[in-house]
Formats: structure tokens, sequence, C-alpha cells
């Protein structure tokens, strides 16, 4: 009944993984006047508790990596993750060195991907009015924990815990 | 039957004028703004949203806080007694502080003690807004204020003096170190979530209501008057907003209560003496 709603008032967090501040840059410069984000009704809360929409930026450090999984669970559902430059989705040019965790996706799943380095503010804003399109499909019992498989059982002679068992020889493509 | 109507729907109409009000500011700033239903869109979606409870009484006192809001702005509509509508606002501010403080959020307390320091602020003014009024009508009672003759050239000086509530009472800057957005993430509102924080957002449209039907005492039964004066308030409350930044609270209580209280005792102490 209100999932349309949801669509018109996005409320954005931005969080900087380690960034370069190119991406947070262009993230404030899509909510300032020239591109003004707030026309869609984007609020830039600085507050977990009341956003929608989270915007990451930058490779994820190691010291970044526990604060990301912590703001994650702080938003309420339904809440879309959106990776915002080449950094935070592959971990761009920091990719494999020591102190780097390679993309945010490593640690929360995320929704959108922004690529570019840095991300010009007219694809945060496609990112954005993207994120809304999943934001308004996804529902809270997507987000409940449910049972993969089940108990193991034994049929036709082949032990499985999945409810039809997989025979050999038979295509996989269904799974 | 009209006023019983106004009550009611006094959030929805809180709404639409927080709406326009984003609308006007974008305008100033050069920019589009959101569409005019923008904080009943963000209400639904509010509603529809998981909500976190960090302690019960956390979220019963955020809904007491608008509750009580609400009662107060009905009393202003009936024309009941000012003090008794300035104190019960009071303790609809206190709901807010007690929130805050019931959780374990540093910037809860920060916003709670700041809430606190602006009540000490703002208070005496609107009782001397009262008294002021008590002193030119020989009443409290808000229905009689309101049948008296434009109130706003005798009490010329305490207007001044309200005007200077009306920021902090809105969390406009440069009065907004309540709120303090980007420092203090909202204070007290920080740890509310969902249908909670809905609570708190519409009790923001009621306290639009609020001092809007405060500021129409000063002109009295003239109701042409009282919108101009709205109109005039109201832009001007906006530029402020978006030509000054915020100061820090001890010069916010500085300046408040050195003013405020300057300005309203002069009127008092004229109006005794005339």
């Amino acid at each position: 009944m209100y999932e349309k709603y949801r669509k018109k008032s996005p409320w954005i967090l931005h969080y900087n993984a380690g960034s370069c501040n190119g991406c947070d840059i262009e993230i404030l410069a899509a909510l300032a006047p020239k591109y003004d984000l707030e026309r869609f009704g984007v609020i830039n809360t600085g507050n977990p508790k009341q956003s929608d929409i989270f915007l990451i930026t930058g490779p994820v450090t190691l010291r970044s990596r526990e604060r990301i999984v912590e703001l994650y669970t702080q938003i309420p559902e339904p809440k879309v993750v959106v990776a915002v430059g080449s950094c935070s989705c592959t971990g761009g040019v920091f990719r494999d060195m020591y102190n780097v965790e390679d993309g945010v996706d490593r640690y929360i799943p995320v929704d959108v991907y922004i690529p570019g380095c840095a991300v010009s503010p007219e694809l945060i804003i496609d990112g954005v009015v993207k994120g809304l399109d999943i934001l308004e499909q996804k529902t809270k019992e997507m987000e409940k924990p449910f049972k993969l498989f089940q108990e193991a059982t034994t049929k036709d002679g082949i032990t499985s815990r999945r409810e039809t068992p997989l025979r050999v020889g038979e295509d996989n493509e269904k799974n | 039957m009209i006023e019983m109507l106004l009550i009611l729907f006094a959030p929805l109409i809180g709404g639409l004028l927080y709406g326009f009000e984003r609308i006007v500011r974008a305008r100033m700033q050069n920019r589009q703004g959101p569409p005019l239903l923008q904080p009943f869109y963000d209400m639904y979606k509010l509603i529809d949203k998981q909500a976190f409870i960090v302690n019960p009484y956390h979220s019963i006192l955020g809904i007491m806080h608008f509750v009580t809001l609400w009662i107060v702005v009905a009393f202003i509509i009936l024309g009941q007694n000012l003090l008794y509508v300035i104190f019960l606002h009071l303790l609809s501010t206190i709901f807010i502080i007690l929130a805050g403080f019931s959780v374990k959020s540093i910037y809860s307390h920060i916003g709670a003690n700041r809430e606190l320091l602006a009540m000490l602020a703002y208070e005496p003014i609107l009782i001397m807004m009262a008294v002021g009024f008590f002193m030119l009508n020989g009443s409290f009672d808000i229905s009689i204020i309101r049948e008296k003759e434009a109130s706003l050239f005798p009490l010329f000086l305490l207007f001044l003096a309200y005007l200077t509530v009306i920021p902090i009472k809105l969390k406009k800057s440069p009065f907004d170190a309540t709120e303090a957005h980007q420092e203090i993430v909202g204070g007290v509102e920080i740890e509310f979530s969902g249908v909670f924080f809905e609570f708190l957002y519409m009790a923001k449209w009621l306290e639009y209501i609020f001092v809007y039907l405060l500021l129409f005492l000063f002109a009295g039964n003239n109701i042409l008057l009282a919108t101009a004066l709205f109109l005039i308030v109201f832009l001007l409350l906006n530029l402020i907003d978006n030509a000054t930044a915020r100061i820090k609270m001890n010069h916010l209580i500085k300046i408040v209560l050195g003013v405020g209280i300057t300005l309203g005792m002069c009127n008092l102490l004229g109006l005794s003496y005339v």
C-alpha cells in the first residue's frame, strides 16, 4: 500500500570508507543547487536510523569495514546500498593492496554499482534513481532469514538436502 | 464546528506549510525544490519502515510530545488561557528532553542538554509576552485577546523579542544549535526511527502552527494585519535561515536572553507607566 511512497522520499546516508574525497565532493555536488537531488525528495540525513539509501565511497579500508557493517545493520528495512565510484565497486587502483578490502560487496550486499573515477553527478543521480526502483520492489519478507536447505532425506537411493534431489547426468540449469 | 475541524486538521495544515516552506527556501537558493506534498510522502514512507525501539519509554515520550503539542494547538484555537498554553507547551518540550536523556547516545544527551538551555532562553520571553497581553487586555484568555484591537503597536518591543524565539522553536539558523543537523545529527531525534520518528516529524509541523498562532495574537481581531504579519515573518524567517550560519549555544543564550529580556522588560515597564 505504501510502497509507492518509498520512491518519493529516499533519505540518504553517506559514508566515506577511505575514499580520496573525489566521489564525496561529487555526491555533494549532486545535492547542491546545480543538480538539486532534493527535487526528488532526497535529504542527506547523517543518521542511519532514518535513512533508506546507503551511499558508500572508497575502497573499504581495514579500519572502516566494521563501521560499514554496523551502519548497514542500523538502517531499518527496506534499504538499498549504492557503491559509488570504482574503488567501492572493485577496489579500483587500490585493488590487492594490503590495507584494502577490494570493494564493499565483500561485507554487505550491494544493489547498485556506479563506476567512475570520480563519478560524475549525473551518474550518481542515475544510480540513485535506479536504486529507487529496487527500493520499491523490496519487501520486508525478503529480509527475513529462511532455510536454504532442508533436513537430509533419502529418495530413490540418493541422499540429498535439496527439495528435488539432483540426479547424475540431469541438466543443472534449473538450479 | 470550524474550530473542531481546524484542530483535527492542524497537523495536515502544518505539513502543507512545511512543504511550502521547503519550496520557498529552494527558490531562494535558485533551485526547484521538492514537491508541495513532500512531507506527506515522507510520512507514508516512515510508516512503512521498520521501527527500532531503543527502550519503550523513549518511544512513548516521543508520542507524548506530539500529543501534548496537539493539545496546545487545540487550546489556542479554542481560545483558552494563554498561560496554560505556554506552560503546557513547556511540558511538551520536557517530554522530548526526557526522551533525549532516556537513551545512551551521546548525541541525544547533547541535544537534550541544548534543548534545556534553549528553553531557559526563550521561556521568559513567552511568559513576558503573556504578561504584556494581560496588562493590555486585562485577561489571559486568548478568546478575549482575539476580540480586542490589534496590540502590535503597544507590544511592539515584545513582538521583536518574540521574533528571536521563532527561529529557536522552528530550528532555523542562526538559532538551530539545538538540532544542529551536521554536528550532533539532529540531537534528541537521533535514536527515533520508523513510525516513532514520524511522530517527531509531525510534532515539527505542529510547532509551525503553534508559533504562527501565537504570532496572530499580536494582530488581535484584525485579520488583514494577521495575514500581513504571517507573510512578512515567514519570508523574513526563511531569508535569515538561508543567509546566516549557525551560532554556538552560549551565544544563542546570550543573544536571546539579552535582547529578548531587555526588549520585553522595556515594553512591560512602558505599559505599566502609560
